[in-house]
């Protein structure tokens, strides 16, 4: 399974919709994982979310999304955890334990608001309005 | 973890007043300290970023603003570096609710009484207003434009860039306010040809005669009155998109001439002794099945397969309810900012009508509905009064379509519930109130998938 983190520096990217980079984690086996960083070139939602069917991501962990680009992505059957921040170690190792629904990894304003999506759980709307794909 | 609040002495004493006249501003306000950490927010602030005061103080401020332009491009960066303000750039963020805002925002720095940096300050202001009346006239739209969750829909988006950046020809199908020139005017901005001009005509509103000279245009001398030459649509589109709406209405004669341009790239002006080549993309448009017409002998066969090198067809409304509240969430929006008003929404009950409504006009009258009850409605929420009557009628449908029974009618409704829900069963059960194993049993006896 690939996991895509849309970064900035050692951070997950702020704005999903205007970031261009994607660090992708690929298991190889039990003891190792691939990471290669690639570039999004596309600034429309259709190239954003082709960029990830290409490059068969299946979980997405990103920050600020707009409602088109998550419906875009999710409509590929890709899993979006939106409006997430921290640094890629700490949010990597929060998904690993499932800890994302953290306030601490939530971006400012968005806990207790659903925009749709598949809500988790009274008061954990906004951490977890992931789309698409398969609840883990 | 880094990202956490940290009390520092602020540059405003949120005790002192100053927040009421902070509060005063019709403008979002908010000041940070020198490491990028909020330390006011102003009412106008947590209104445009959905952000409440009390989650954006201590924060980092792209944390809160979410703009496009926060790590690469910061201008509370840039007014710090150089000291100088940056006034009324234009800007997008995503406030918390995952709306795509545009936004003015201007910078400066902040000093306190003896001259010492305390750090800048940033107001902004909303201008989605000025956004959405320059799309309204300039009609760029973009697929962000098509407002839909419904699976059609979606699928249709994620094909719309590889449709757009070929030239073939396009044929959009759908009913009358299901929006194909929406889709056809993104298509056009989506493509390579977007600097060049996109001409619509529609084809059933015009004669033969007139029709002719309007595509190809005419030479002086053609005809009495025609005194220079006037060029047609073809040479205004040249480069960029003809939109031919209401193909399946043209005559035969027209047909055959359409169908010549089209094979062979080239077209005469009325009066013209030469063909002139064009560069134009075709996207032909019809509420009419063409097939049909085709079998019918009223439209041309190879000229429909000409046409038809992808088709698109748009579902109407009744077809993808589940898009219902989020075109009203839209439709409400768009008439808060053009009315001044600030109507919240729709209740519960006014919602139930307008989901059972069959929607004959599509979009277009779904917004004609909205835009009705925002004549009666002051404030708050739209509620059933501000409906019209016909919508009360009971279980009436205005195309006087009836469910053949009531075991098609319990499909429709499941159906629609499960695409308001993306399919989830568990959430389609839990809206319906019924237990998940009795959807369950239910979606098998109709036969249903939760992802038909």
């Amino acid at each position: 399974m690939k996991l895509a983190l849309s970064v900035f520096k050692n951070c997950i990217s702020t704005v999903f919709d205007s970031s261009d980079q994607l660090l992708i984690l690929e298991t190889e086996d039990a003891n190792g994982t691939k990471r290669t960083t690639v570039r999004i070139d596309a600034t429309d939602p259709a190239g954003h979310a082709a960029r990830l069917r290409d490059q068969g991501v299946a979980v997405l962990i990103c920050g600020a999304i707009s409602r088109p680009m998550q419906m875009a992505i999710a409509s590929l059957g890709i899993a979006v955890y939106p409006f997430i921040r921290g640094t890629v170690e700490e949010v990597l190792a929060a998904y690993q334990s499932n800890r994302l629904g953290q306030a601490v990894f939530s971006l400012p304003g968005c806990h207790g608001r659903g925009n749709g999506g598949n809500s988790r759980g009274r008061g954990m709307r906004c951490r977890w309005r992931q789309t698409g794909g398969h609840e883990r | 973890m880094k990202i956490q609040r940290i009390p520092k002495p602020l540059p405003f004493d949120p005790e002192s007043g100053q927040n009421i006249i902070l509060d005063s501003i019709a403008d979002g306000v908010f000041t940070v300290d020198q490491d990028w950490r909020i330390t006011s927010f102003n009412r106008a602030a947590q209104e445009i970023t959905r952000v409440s005061r009390e989650e954006a103080v201590g924060q980092m401020c792209k944390d809160v603003l979410k703009a496009d332009i926060c790590e690469k491009n910061c201008c509370l960066r840039m007014t710090m570096k150089t000291g100088k303000p940056i006034i009324n750039k234009k800007v997008n963020i995503i406030d918390a609710d995952g709306r795509k805002l545009p936004i003015s925002i201007s910078t400066a720095l902040l000093r306190d009484g003896k001259g010492k940096l305390l750090g800048a300050v940033e107001t902004f202001r909303d201008i989605s207003v000025e956004e959405d009346l320059r799309k309204t006239i300039q009609a760029k739209y973009s697929f962000e434009d098509i407002i839909s969750k419904n699976h059609q829909m979606l699928r249709l988006f994620d094909i719309l860039p590889d449709i757009a950046s070929s030239s073939s020809t396009v044929l959009i199908e759908g009913e009358s306010g299901t929006g194909k020139e929406l889709v056809a005017r993104a298509i056009h901005n989506l493509s390579p040809r977007k600097r060049h001009p996109f001409v619509a005509v529609n084809c059933s509103a015009l004669p033969d005669a007139l029709l002719e000279s309007e595509l190809f245009g005419y030479k002086a001398g053609a005809f009495t009155d025609a005194k220079k030459d006037k060029p047609g649509r073809f040479r205004a589109a040249e480069n960029g998109t003809l939109f031919l709406d209401e193909i399946g209405e043209i005559t035969p004669a027209m047909q055959v001439k359409l169908l010549r341009v089209l094979q062979e790239k080239t077209y005469e002006p009325l009066g013209a002794t030469r063909s002139v080549e064009h560069n134009v993309r075709i996207i032909a448009a019809t509420n009419k099945n063409l097939e049909d017409l085709v079998r019918q002998n009223r439209f041309r066969e190879d000229l429909f397969y000409r046409i038809n090198v992808f088709k698109i067809h748009l579902p109407p409304l009744r077809e993808r309810m589940e898009d219902i509240p989020l075109l009203i969430g839209h439709f409400i929006g768009r008439f808060n900012i053009l009315q001044k008003k600030n109507i919240e929404g729709v209740s519960d009950e006014a919602m139930a009508l307008l989901m059972a409504h069959r929607y004959p006009g599509n979009i277009r009258e779904l917004a004609n509905l909205i835009e009705r009850a925002f004549i009666l409605c002051k404030e708050g929420r739209i509620e059933k009064k501000h409906l019209p009557d016909f919508l009360f009628a009971a279980n009436a449908s205005p195309d006087g379509k009836i469910a053949a029974s009531f075991r098609d009618l319990e499909a429709d409704y499941l159906q629609n519930a499960l695409r308001r829900n993306n399919g989830n069963l568990p959430q389609t059960a839990r809206q319906l109130g019924i237990h998940r194993s009795t959807l369950y049993r239910k979606l098998k006896a109709l036969k249903l998938s939760p992802n038909d």
